[in-house]
């Protein structure tokens, strides 16, 4: 396995892609069928948002090996129209959607580390890692 | 019987006693697991993974077909994971504000404080309540040093938080008027000005200020925008409404108010009260000011403060218990 | 119930705003957000046709109070017409029909 791989997301299916490859690196791993889950469910947000708000951006997996641990790291990185107030979207019952979705908390919860940075005009790095344990 | 043992492996054990007797006591186990798994913050994805796990322990020979079914429910419940995760954090913070708002009402409370002055006779009676925790209906009353009263009843338009805030600026500006110096006009109008400069456009309040004089049985008042009190003659035995002109607080800087008068002669009630009584809807229906009168009416051979509190009773049980506007009611008997 | 807002005509000059429903805490944000913008253009006149409207609580006045400060801020002017009994009633108690250019009835 590649350390980096990564999905170009442009429409709906890349969507699924990038599930699709993030849970075959995940499994690869050892990641367990729940962690399996929770990490493509993360990736489905973090995709959704740049196919919704930035219309071209990519999703990359990069695997961790240290001593003591094993992780995979995902970065989405877009050139859209970046996010104002990060705040506000990190707010429980903040989705500009309108629709049900987790949205950036729930890729917060499902993930061990996560952070993001944004500028307005230039685009948004999402950055999320989950431990093996 | 024995307290059922909820640790976590014997989710595997009452799993295993139900497929082999269908007890019930088996199914009243999966109960408490449940309750004590939610208190656990345990996630609906892990439960369908313990189950999938317990199954694959018992069984060597799971059919593939029905182990990927499984997997396929467990990533159907990482969004209810989610969103229960979410409704508990918003949960927690409801309880953060409801603690905050409770000790801003209390605040509130003390603020508002104000006496019913005692009255030669004159019986006075009052209801105030909050829609929400926080009242933004407003009314003081004042004695002066002849032992004329000064009677001010306030709505700020909306209700809650807002409402309450605004409410306050009123309550510090009336405290900084030499209130029983000044004619009820002039009250309103150094009112005015205050709130003119200080609210959002949108914001308004209405506001009836009255003087009685008991030497005289002179009442004088004026009313800015505020919902018409009524008038009851005692002796032709009508009601009154009692007309005013006067706009509202805080829509332009450049308003007068004019005066009214009226002498109170034994047997004549005054009412006043805030929209929040006459704007009281029950189902679809919208309460008409006749409808107003007649409870009024009811009840009118009461004291004062009792007929208060049993109008206010009657509203409230027709809108279900449940007030949608801060309701305020004053009455004066002679 | 709901509020439809909906700009019927609109010119140079002039445009005239219907509004249909109940104007109350929840929904007269809908009105503003149709109003406000309006009142902001010079020597502009917004006709409001109340004549659907069946109720309006005082959060729905607050709405028609900012407006009437923006014209005067923006030198444009509002007129509302066709205004129900009930509704009216309101505009006469807060004393907002003597400052206002208010026409009612079926034919105002």
């Amino acid at each position: 396995m590649e350390p980096h791989s990564f999905i170009g997301i442009k429409k709906e299916w890349d969507i699924v892609g990038a599930r699709q490859l993030g849970r075959e690196i995940a499994r690869k791993l050892g990641f367990g069928t729940v962690d399996q889950a929770r990490i493509a469910t993360a990736i489905s947000e973090i995709a959704r948002n740049i196919y919704l708000y930035a219309e071209d951006g990519k999703v990359t997996f990069e695997t961790i090996e240290g001593m003591n641990h094993k992780g995979l790291r995902i970065i989405a990185s877009d050139n859209g129209p970046g996010i104002d107030n990060i705040s506000q979207v990190m707010e429980d019952g903040y989705t500009t959607s309108g629709g049900l979705g987790a949205g950036l908390p729930g890729v917060k919860r499902l993930m061990d580390e996560f952070d993001i940075q944004s500028e307005v005009g230039k685009g948004t790095i999402v950055t999320a890692v989950k431990w093996l344990r | 019987m024995d307290a059922i043992d909820i640790q976590e492996d014997s989710y595997k054990d009452l799993l295993k006693l139900y497929i082999d007797t269908e007890d019930e006591k088996a199914l009243y186990g999966a109960e408490k697991i449940s309750k004590s798994f939610i208190k656990q913050g345990i996630t609906p994805e892990e439960i369908v993974n313990l189950h999938i796990q317990s199954l694959q322990e018992m069984y060597d020979d799971m059919p593939q077909a029905y182990l990927r079914g499984l997997d396929f429910l467990l990533e159907t419940m990482i969004s209810y994971g989610l969103a229960l995760q979410e409704y508990q954090t918003l949960r927690e913070k409801q309880l953060e504000i409801k603690s905050e708002l409770k000790i801003a009402a209390g605040m509130q409370k003390t603020l508002l404080a104000t006496t019913v002055p005692v009255v030669e006779n004159l019986q006075i009676g009052v209801v105030s309540v909050a829609a929400h925790q926080m009242n933004g209906d407003y009314h003081h009353f004042i004695t002066g040093k002849n032992g004329d009263i000064g009677i001010a009843l306030a709505d700020v338009r909306g209700k809650g938080i807002p409402a309450a805030l605004c409410m306050s600026m009123i309550k510090y500006a009336m405290d900084s008027l030499p209130e029983d110096t000044m004619g009820p006009n002039k009250i309103l109008k150094n009112l005015n000005r205050v709130v003119e400069k200080n609210v959002d456009p949108s914001m308004f309040i209405t506001m009836f200020y009255a003087q009685y004089f008991p030497q005289t049985s002179k009442f004088l008042f004026s009313s800015a925008g505020h919902e018409p009190g009524f008038y009851y003659h005692g002796d032709t035995k009508n009601f009154e409404e009692l007309k005013t002109k006067g706009l509202v607080l805080g829509v332009t800087s450049e308003t007068d108010y004019p005066e009214y008068e009226r002498t109170i002669k034994e047997g004549d009630m005054i009412v006043l009260l805030t929209d929040g009584v006459t704007e009281c809807r029950y189902g679809d229906n919208f309460l008409s000011r006749e409808e107003v009168l007649e409870v009024i009416q009811q009840h009118m051979h009461l004291p004062a403060q009792e007929m208060a509190e049993k109008v206010y009773k009657h509203f409230e049980r027709l809108q279900n218990f449940h007030l949608r506007d801060d309701f305020t009611l004053i009455i004066l008997k002679k | 119930m709901d509020l439809q807002v909906e700009i019927m005509e609109q010119d140079e000059e002039t445009a005239v705003l219907a509004a249909a429903g109940e104007v109350d805490a929840y929904t007269a944000p809908k009105l503003k957000e149709a109003l406000l913008p309006l009142t902001k253009k010079e020597n502009f006149l917004v006709k409001v046709d109340l004549k659907d409207v069946s109720y309006m609580d005082s959060t729905g006045l607050g709405v028609f109070i900012s407006a009437l400060k923006s014209t005067k801020e923006n030198n444009s002017s509002m007129k509302l017409v066709h205004l129900q009994d009930r509704v009216l009633r309101l505009f006469e108690i807060t004393g907002l029909i003597e400052i206002m250019d208010i026409e009612w009835g079926a034919n105002g």
